[in-house]
């Protein structure tokens, strides 16, 4: 066992630092979409004409090929600095990329990759529906074969970025017949083709950044089927792991960042009888030392994960235990920040910062991207093989 | 970077656990546990021979020359089985050990018990004064090792103005003695206390990760084989998903207790903080997984005849071994506390 880096994996970090040091952005990112858009899209290109882009890509798809422990240092780098997360970028650079590499045609990857990696198009997702949630598998967006198109029609929910995306990675039911994992086809679907139409839903936290996007006999080429038509389960299945892998570790080390700042913002405000710090009570210190313990093992348990993975070269089934420990993580400190801030968090005074939106979004972690039940399921499934 | 165990550490890990499922089975830690000292002086003597009391004390000192995580890994095992004896004493001692001591320690024929003095109500020179009142396995010790703020002593358990009385346990399987000393003659050890008890707290923290990873086990062993409304309970979310959260208390606990191991070894700046943290974690995944191992084991949970308890009473022990829960998040919250 061993936690320190190699002398050639530290003069990775040391050139990793320095660059983005040099190049990350100076400006806030943008509310409006439009301009978040091209805020990413102009950062991504920076990185990709720096040979920084697509750091998990393997070369042959212009990307760099680096290790998984280069992955690991860049991005605790990346997250150091404070450089923007992926955001509108996220789906193509982490998932739709990946899965086309996995399973599409040699036509669809010379396409699409190079534009996904020099940030010149945003993807979306295109899985869930109103009716098929937890429940993926039941969706119900159906697909007839006309010709050379498959036509659809239905609707999709939850759908990030829908309404500045070109691109939507559109899982369809082609086989009404089949059992439910047998009849879906993972089809490319460009976002302005007639017949889409795409509305903003209202989150809770106020934003609109994602949709329901919603199709009536839609045309989609069949060159645009990536795998074989009803292989689609498989398609979205064959990307999960390089998702399990380093993509969150940019988050994490920014949760711990988050602790400690919430310790600065506790030595700031008055305690919770409005006297003396917030840091000297007890309680509110000792809340925030079990963070500063659980993301120093939130690390510890990624770390573990990454060597197994570099030993085996795939991601194992514990990611899911990190996953669920980090959602529930986020929303625990995000918790205690509101108590920290009390009153004064309430109404949206300066000392309360981006707490209290941050503690509204982060009620989504245990919701999308498969809902803590739904972790807890597979924990018990895949890791300990309770049956189902 | 790999926090990984390798090969050789798998095998030391292997080889401790098919000792102790062969020689240490719970039937027999139960036997133990009513009689005379309360350990087994089979087991004691194998382990001595077998080099684990000096797995992490350097080789040009008799020990098998690795370090403080391969002593972990046989903590865990130690925890996973319940066993009995001043194991944590007598594997910081082995390095440590007066000139004429340390071979016995090493060959288990002197058992040291730890006294975990940081105040030094026991003084800090040449004799030792006062009481430690909850000392565990004082009684089956033949040389006591007392950590103060900054000094650490060595006093034969036989000395003079020693005196160690046996007193009660919730733990079966590990005893407390209450031990007081008037000027008992002390020998002032060439270390320092401080590191001493953060290797303590490590490997504490690896007993309670045992606890952890055996309850667990015996959790979706059970949920897997118990039948109720036809199925296995396994099957309910409801004992799934408490399943799942053990397994989760399990892994970050384990995980971060490696890593403090292996940074304390190392000298690593965020050893301490470590070390607090998964000291925290463990005893605080030993506590709710041992708990939960009960309610999942239903009424036989519940009874004498199942081991369910005695993890949660070696869970609790562990707890107030080396700091509670409090003493290290105080630890860790003083930085920001500071004017």
């Amino acid at each position: 066992m061993e936690i320190r880096f190699t002398p050639a994996e530290e003069a990775f970090r040391a050139e990793a630092r320095a660059w983005i040091e040099a190049n990350k952005p100076r400006t806030p990112r943008p509310e409006d979409l439009r301009a978040r858009r091209a805020y990413d899209c102009a950062w991504q290109r920076t990185m990709y004409d720096a040979g920084w882009a697509g750091i998990a890509w393997p070369k042959a798809y212009g990307g760099r090929g680096a290790t998984l422990m280069e992955q690991l240092i860049w991005f605790e780098e990346y997250a150091r600095a404070d450089a923007p997360d992926l955001s509108t970028l996220f789906v193509g650079l982490n998932h739709a990329g990946p899965t086309l590499m996995a399973c599409g045609t040699e036509a669809q990857k010379a396409y699409h990759l190079p534009r996904i990696l020099r940030g010149e198009v945003v993807w979306c997702q295109g899985f869930s529906e109103p009716n098929a949630g937890s429940d993926l598998a039941a969706l119900q967006t159906r697909a007839v074969i006309d010709g050379d198109h498959l036509v659809v029609t239905g609707q999709k929910i939850w759908t990030s970025f829908g309404h500045v995306a070109e691109f939507q990675e559109l899982l369809v039911r082609t086989d009404p017949e089949a059992p439910k994992h047998k009849g879906i086809t993972w089809v490319i679907c460009e976002m302005d083709r007639p017949g889409i139409e795409i509305r903003p839903i209202k989150t809770l936290a106020g934003n609109s950044d994602f949709c329901e996007v919603f199709y009536d006999g839609v045309r989609i080429p069949l060159a645009n089927v990536v795998g074989r038509l009803n292989d689609g389960w498989r398609v979205a299945m064959a990307t999960l792991s390089f998702e399990r892998g380093t993509a969150f570790v940019p988050e994490q080390v920014r949760l711990a960042r988050r602790v400690e700042a919430l310790a600065e913002l506790a030595r700031t405000v008055p305690g919770p009888r409005g006297t003396g710090r917030a840091i000297d009570d007890d309680e509110i210190a000792r809340r925030l030392a079990t963070f500063r313990a659980e993301v120093a093992a939130m690390r510890a348990m990624t770390y573990r994960s990454l060597s197994l993975a570099a030993r085996t070269g795939v991601p194992g089934p514990e990611a899911s235990l990190i996953r669920l420990f980090f959602s529930e993580l986020v929303q625990r400190i995000d918790a205690l920040a509101m108590e920290i801030l009390g009153a004064a968090g309430l109404a949206g005074e300066p000392s309360a910062g981006e707490w209290p939106e941050r503690y509204l979004t982060g009620l989504s972690q245990t919701i999308g991207g498969g809902t803590k039940e739904i972790q807890r399921n597979i924990i018990g499934e895949r890791l300990l093989g309770l049956p189902r | 970077m790999d926090l990984t165990l390798s090969p050789e550490q798998e095998a030391i890990r292997d080889a401790i656990r098919a000792v102790l499922a062969e020689r240490s089975p719970l039937a027999r830690v139960r036997a133990v546990m009513a009689a005379e000292p309360g350990l087994d002086a089979e087991v004691w003597r194998a382990a001595g021979e077998l080099g684990w009391f000096g797995l992490a004390t350097p080789e040009a000192a008799g020990g098998a020359g690795y370090g403080l995580p391969e002593a972990a890994l046989l903590f865990i095992e130690l925890g996973r089985a319940l066993a009995p004896g001043p194991w944590l004493g007598t594997v910081l001692a082995a390095p440590l050990a007066p000139r004429g001591a340390a071979t016995e320690v090493l060959a288990g024929a002197c058992r040291v018990a730890v006294i975990d003095d940081p105040e030094e109500r026991l003084g800090a020179g040449a004799s030792l004064d006062g009481e430690a009142p909850h000392v565990p396995d004082a009684g089956a010790a033949q040389a006591l090792l007392v950590l103060g703020r900054r000094a650490v002593r060595w006093c034969a358990a036989d000395a003079r103005g020693v005196a160690i009385r046996p007193a009660a346990s919730l733990d079966p399987t590990r005893r407390l003695a209450r031990v007081g000393f008037a000027a008992a003659p002390a020998t002032v050890l060439d270390a320092d206390a401080a590191r001493v008890r953060l290797e303590a707290a490590v490997l504490v923290a690896a007993e309670a990760v045992g606890v952890a990873e055996r309850t667990l086990e015996l959790s979706v062993e059970y949920a897997k084989v118990r039948q109720q409304f036809g199925r296995p309970i396994g099957a309910f979310q409801a004992i799934k998903h408490r399943c799942a959260d053990m397994a989760v208390r399990t892994e970050a606990a384990r995980a971060l207790m490696l890593y403090a191991a292996v940074a304390l070894r190392d000298g690593e700046p965020d050893a301490a903080p470590a070390v607090h943290g998964a000291k925290m974690l463990a005893g605080r995944a030993a506590l709710a997984n041992a708990t939960d191992n009960i309610q999942n084991h239903g009424g036989m949970g519940y009874t004498w005849e199942a081991d369910a308890h005695l993890y949660l009473k070696r869970a609790h022990l562990l707890e107030h071994t080396f700091g509670a829960r409090a003493v290290h998040l105080d630890a860790l919250a003083a930085p920001w506390r500071a004017a």
